[in-house]
């Protein structure tokens, strides 16, 4: 499916370490667990399910899809703007825009030309940058193909949401490791169900949109969602 | 994807991003809020990031300071990782500091605090031109002695609560004299956040080495 240097190029972009931010996201684990709703492992790996079932894969994904093969700003933007519209809450579409930011601004840096166009093009446009329009953006930058951009965009998901659990205390470093192999699975029924040519995004995650939005509320917080 | 692939470079000139960083209480944003006051009475444009720990405490106390327009306050949170957030992932405050100077084109300088930490921690060449590493003397006056990389490696390491020297048995001249020692005689300054002395040396050094204008 994937040639050495596709692969290669997987390993250094999914790499947790990859700087862009990723690490002050939890996406509603942070609030999810502070109202109880992760009492377990199985708990964490069904929200985790949820997230990349229910949002990732008909959402993200379509739209990411729609993003990679874009050929102008316009269209670029057009695909933004239905992502800010699509996007129930103001802390989502906050989280999502800035996690977009650091994403296109390393690609940028590291010399991405639709990166580097769409950046310079959405500034001081304060509601464009969504992570998931960047993803298609920069992945394609990068060289890799579509199918890889879709696992790169999965699996950076699972990780972020793993790795606050983790932070947070809510599962140990082997239970970490052992979520992510459920994880995997899931993901990778999703990813070989290819998105029908007419996907309209859509999304349904009730209790993680509330988390989400909560989060200024509350008086502790590590994470930037 | 002509238009795509078109480089539109189109730089204006940045604000001096300055680092500080030091241990959780040994005084940085005690020590921000001294130097705004003194920063704007020169004529420097400033804005402040705050990478708080657990709260947005420290963003909160400074926006209601009244010290400075509140808009030019930002926050980042650092997700568990302090370090992370200043060294090895430092693109959310490289885009907070991007933000405020598109929001306000005048910024000369941007303070950004880290939310503290051990004595191990760094700031990431790509985010900041300049770092100073604040420790107190309550922490003890074998900080010094203890080499960490903030207090060797920052461009400046500034001694802070020099008015608890007493109260907790620290020799403040020898502290000062190791600390330069470990540094081999880069600069090493003392203050006293609390009454306000000793932050026109650190201003002065800022001008200096960081905005060139003396
Ligand atoms: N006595 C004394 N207390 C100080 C001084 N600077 C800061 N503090 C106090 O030390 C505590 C921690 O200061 P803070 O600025 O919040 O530390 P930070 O965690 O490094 O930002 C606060 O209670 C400050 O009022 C100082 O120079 N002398
Ligand atoms: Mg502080």
């Amino acid at each position: 499916m994937f040639d050495l240097s596709q692969t290669l190029a997987l390993l250094q972009f999914g790499d947790s370490a990859y700087p862009a931010g990723g690490f002050a996201f939890s996406w509603g684990i942070e609030g999810l667990l502070a109202d109880g709703f992760v009492p377990s492992r199985g708990a964490l790996e069904a929200l985790i399910a949820e997230h990349l079932t229910f949002r990732w894969a008909s959402f993200d994904r379509v739209l990411l899809g729609r993003a990679f093969r874009a050929e102008s700003l316009e269209e670029i933007t057009e695909i933004d703007r239905l992502t800010e519209a699509l996007t129930l809450t103001l802390q989502m579409r906050e989280g999502s825009r800035r996690a977009g930011k650091a994403l296109i601004g390393v690609a940028s840096k590291l010399g991405g030309t639709r990166a580097h166009a769409y950046r310079q093009h959405m500034s001081g446009d304060a509601t464009l940058g969504h992570l998931t329009v960047v993803q298609g953006l920069v992945y394609r930058d990068f060289g890799v193909t579509l199918p890889a951009a879709e696992l790169l965009s999965g699996w950076t998901l699972v990780t972020g949401l793993v790795s606050a659990a983790t932070r947070l205390g809510a599962i140990g470093h082997i239970e970490a490791q052992a979520s992510l192999a459920t994880a995997r699975e899931v993901l990778a029924d999703l990813l070989l169900a290819p998105v029908p040519a007419d996907a309209e995004p859509q999304s349904f995650t009730p209790l993680i949109d509330i988390a989400v939005a909560r989060g200024p509320a509350r008086q502790v917080r590590m994470f930037a969602t | 994807m002509n238009q795509l692939a078109k480089d539109t470079q189109s730089k204006q000139i940045a604000a001096a991003r300055l680092g500080i960083g030091g241990p959780v209480g040994s005084g940085k944003t005690a020590m921000v809020e001294r130097l705004i006051p003194v920063l704007m009475a020169r004529g420097i444009d400033i804005a402040v990031i705050t990478n708080d720990l657990v709260t947005a405490e420290d963003a909160e106390r400074v926006r209601r300071s009244g010290l400075i327009d509140p808009a030019r306050v930002s926050a980042v949170e650092a997700g568990a990782c302090p370090h992370t957030v200043i060294r090895e992932d430092p693109t959310l405050n490289i885009e907070a500091a991007d933000e405020l100077e598109r929001r306000f084109p005048g910024v000369e300088l941007i303070l950004i605090e880290s939310g503290g930490d051990n004595l191990a921690s760094t700031f990431s060449r790509d985010l900041t031109d300049f770092w100073m590493f604040v420790i107190d003397v309550a922490g003890g006056d074998d900080i010094p002695r203890k080499r960490g990389p903030g207090v060797i490696r920052s461009d400046l390491l500034v001694i802070n609560k020099t008015d608890l020297a007493p109260h907790v048995g620290v020799n403040l001249p020898k502290m000062h004299e190791e600390a330069l020692k470990v540094r081999e005689g880069r600069p090493v300054l003392l203050t006293n956040c609390r009454k306000g002395e000793g932050i026109d040396a650190v201003v002065d050094l800022i001008e200096r080495e960081v905005l060139f204008r003396r």
